[in-house]
């Protein structure tokens, strides 16, 4: 009979990388079934090519990266560089490419989203080593490169679905009717179910709570990046509610919650554990940068939205609330004064910088 | 997935319904005349000589204490042999030829309750140092030293909780004879003068809890209770033990006694009973054999028994082909053996015999399970990175050496990544 050497523990949990890649893309299905219902073949298109883009862009990277063993032929020797390709390499760069599709309009021309998507999965992941290595967010990455580098095709100049569709909820806060007036063209029902123009994604708050229901029961999203960027992002539109619209405090938060991207990249986004800190103040803290940049991008930024903003920016600080000198996984005193200044100190900073720029 | 875990999948079920073997038909026994906390030893008997049940044979030396070796049959001492021990090394064994008469030495004779009321303090810690008992949990560490502390002791607690999966020991000891585990604590307390005593088992064992309960009201002259604490993995730590069932927090690296806890796995104390009572040192433990390489079968066997012939008894190994993985004790913390040539030491309660599984290692996402499962609240997935870069004053900071190696990291990892073994290779690397 044959032993085999081996280390304690000789039994592992029934868990896999897999399954929680495969648990994102099923919690998406709401969404992407959402938006294809909406924009139909627009939406379908859109998700396949990013699909095939990042997939495909990373296994080319993937075995550009390996180092080919010694063979003869030169099909071995390209097989010996995907020896260690695996399903994740599939899943992952999966999840990316759908959460990406959802980031983007229905009429954004195919050619920026291929190079979108090419720049987030090339840039954004594989220059910094691949899966489980890159510090940013993919689909962020690739949603901000193009957000930048095509501005109009964003903002309104370029004949596509802001002109259509009158601009987004948030565009016309800013620079159409002002507040009240756009529940009149977007009544709060119609955010949440998702009846007004905006990214595939982003727009039914319904489909993505669906989602976000099914990360939680699997456990396959820590809720406490959730919890805290959401909770920090309501308690700040209402403090800035309160003095500009102190009649209809509610729905100003609401409008806000269920407009733009906050909802999606709550559940999608910021819980990618990749680009999240390992301990459980530090994802609070995490929380709460995203929640309170989202926040201030929105109310005195120059650009509508900020989720993608706010995340990309949340991702430097990761390896600063990481660091080994003060991360530590226990609550204590120190976290809790921390954090309780900060939420002060940005009540504060929302409620008296609003008023000045009213 | 992204969760604290803390309950594993136990296996205990199937080998409970199995029935206890009472194993005598061993021909030879094996006496490791070193292990691994007594790396000298010697003999005291010749080739040829005749030893009875409890005689001495021989002394194992450790760094600051001996500890007597005793036969645990009657027959002829034929010589030495090599075999493998509790730690997977090959020590020198000294064989004993059994006659199967089970003859007792002149020494044991039961002490009768007179004599056990007039025992001083002194006397129980000779007696229980004259027998050589160790820690049965695992640890065997000399079970008198733990005694003779000079702290004041206010409390005597009895573990009994036994969190690794597949081992039955404790608890088919507590199910066979609860009353040796009651009166050795008893007895653990007058040795150490402690007021107070208590046995901690699982809230589901209520099993175990009914027949102990039954046996305190025997006992109601002390203030013995029962701590039930919850069904975790690793609840059995005794630091965590304690604090569930006394609720006195212990830091890691202190002494128990400064706090007033000694702490004994329910197995030492029923030796310390036999000892006390029957002048009798460990002849016999629990030891299951488990796992989906092997047939499954519990036995109560003699100690020094090999554990080829348990093997041999219960049926022999499943699937021959497939390579297999034998650990000693638990599949959590238990200690990986490459032959089957085992000596049933006192620390020996299960052998555990796994069809090899490839695990692939995939690259490591960051999901933070293995910091939120850890029970003693350090970052495994940070020290693995710190150690491949080598970096010490990280690995200090990160407080590596807290690691108790409950394997927990390594179970959760949903990348398969081993991280219990970077956290002993860590620790070695910043302790040099």
């Amino acid at each position: 009979m044959q032993t085999i050497k081996q280390t304690s523990p000789y039994i592992r949990k029934d868990v896999s990388t897999k399954r929680m890649m495969i648990d994102v893309l099923i919690a998406l299905t709401p969404v992407v079934i959402f938006s294809i219902y909406r924009f139909g073949w627009d939406a379908v298109i859109r998700i396949l090519v990013s699909l095939v883009v990042m997939v495909g862009l990373e296994a080319i990277a993937f075995g550009i990266m390996q180092k080919p063993g010694k063979h003869e032929k030169w099909i071995d020797r390209l097989k010996s560089r995907f020896e260690k390709y695996t399903i994740n390499n599939i899943t992952a760069p999966a999840v990316s490419a759908v959460i990406f599709a959802m980031l983007v309009p229905s009429k954004l021309p195919i050619y920026a989203v291929i190079v979108g998507a090419a720049f987030g999965i090339i840039v954004g992941k594989m220059l910094f080593g691949g899966m489980g290595s890159n510090i940013f967010n993919v689909a962020a990455v690739g949603r901000i490169f193009i957000a930048l580098a095509l501005t109009d095709m964003f903002t309104g100049t370029y004949v596509g679905v802001d002109m259509i569709a009158g601009g987004t909820a948030l565009t016309a806060i800013r620079t159409g009717a002002g507040f009240p007036h756009t529940l009149n063209s977007y009544p709060l029902i119609d955010m949440f179910m998702g009846n007004i123009p905006g990214s595939m994604g982003e727009i039914s708050a319904l489909a993505i709570l669906i989602g976000m229901a099914y990360l939680l029961i699997r456990r396959s999203a820590d809720y406490r990046v959730i919890v805290s960027s959401l909770v920090t992002f309501v308690v700040l539109m209402f403090v800035a509610g309160l003095k500009l619209y102190p009649d209809q405090v509610l729905d100003y938060t609401l409008f806000h919650l269920f407009s733009g991207g906050i909802l999606f990249g709550a559940v999608f986004m910021i819980t990618d554990p990749v680009t999240s800190p390992v301990t459980r103040p530090g994802r609070w803290i995490y929380g709460l940068l995203v929640g309170a940049l989202v926040v201030l991008i929105r109310l005195f930024g120059a650009y509508p939205e900020g989720v993608a903003f706010a995340l990309l920016f949340s991702n430097m600080f990761v390896p600063l609330i990481d660091y080994p000198q003060w991360a530590t996984n226990k609550f204590k005193p120190a976290f809790f004064i921390g954090y309780g200044v900060a939420f002060i100190a940005l009540v504060a900073i929302v409620y008296f910088g609003v008023g000045g720029a009213v | 997935m992204i969760q604290k875990t803390r309950c594993i999948p136990d296996g205990k079920k199937e080998l409970k319904k199995l029935p206890i073997d009472h194993y005598t038909e061993a021909n030879y026994l094996y006496y490791p005349v070193t292990s691994a906390r007594c790396p000298e030893g010697e003999t005291c008997v010749r080739g040829g000589q005749f030893v009875k049940i409890g005689e001495v044979i021989g002394t194992r030396k450790g760094a600051f204490f001996e500890q007597p070796m005793h036969a645990t049959v009657s027959g002829e001492v034929v010589g030495n042999e090599k075999h493998v021990d509790q730690s997977g090394k090959l020590v020198d064994c000294l064989i004993v030829k059994n006659d199967f008469k089970y003859e007792l030495h002149e020494t044991i004779k039961d002490r009768t309750n007179e004599e056990i009321d007039a025992l001083t303090k002194e006397e129980f810690v000779e007696i229980v140092k004259d027998a050589g008992l160790v820690g049965l949990g695992g640890s065997a560490f000399p079970t008198y030293i733990k005694l003779n502390t000079k702290d004041k002791i206010d409390v005597v607690l009895a573990n009994g909780v036994e969190c690794e999966p597949n081992l039955i020991s404790d608890y088919g000891l507590m199910m066979t004879n609860p009353r040796a585990v009651v009166e050795g604590l008893i007895f653990a307390m007058k040795a150490s003068g402690a007021k107070k005593g208590v046995i901690a088992i699982k809230k589901k064992y209520k099993e175990i809890a009914e027949r102990l309960e039954f046996c305190l009201n025997e006992f109601s002259d002390y203030d013995l209770s029962i701590a039930k604490v919850g069904n975790f993995y690793p609840q059995g730590w005794e630091l965590m033990t304690i604090k569930n069932a006394l609720g006195i927090k212990i830091p890691q690296g202190e002494l128990l006694s400064k706090y007033g806890v000694l702490n004994f796995n329910v197995s030492t104390l029923a030796s310390i009973y036999a000892a006390v009572r029957n002048r009798l040192p460990v002849l016999e433990r629990y030891v299951s054999l488990s796992g989906n390489g092997i047939h499954n079968k519990n036995f109560r066997a003699r100690i020094g028994t090999l554990m080829t012939e348990l093997i041999e008894s219960a049926g022999g190994y499943k699937d021959i082909d497939v390579p297999k993985v034998l650990i000693l004790g638990g599949p959590m913390m238990g200690t990986n053996v490459t032959q089957d040539d085992i000596v049933m030491t006192h620390t020996t309660t299960s052998l555990i015999v796994q069809n090899e599984e490839q695990l692939q290692e995939e690259p490591c996402i960051h999901c933070a399970s293995c910091v939120y499962s850890c029970p003693v609240e350090i970052q495994p997935v940070q020290i693995m990175n710190a150690y491949k870069v080598r970096n010490k004053d990280i690995l200090k900071q990160l407080e590596v050496n807290k690691c108790i190696e409950c394997g927990l990291c390594s179970f959760v990892c949903p990348s398969k990544i081993h991280l219990t073994e970077y956290m002993r290779k860590a620790k070695s690397f910043a302790s040099k």
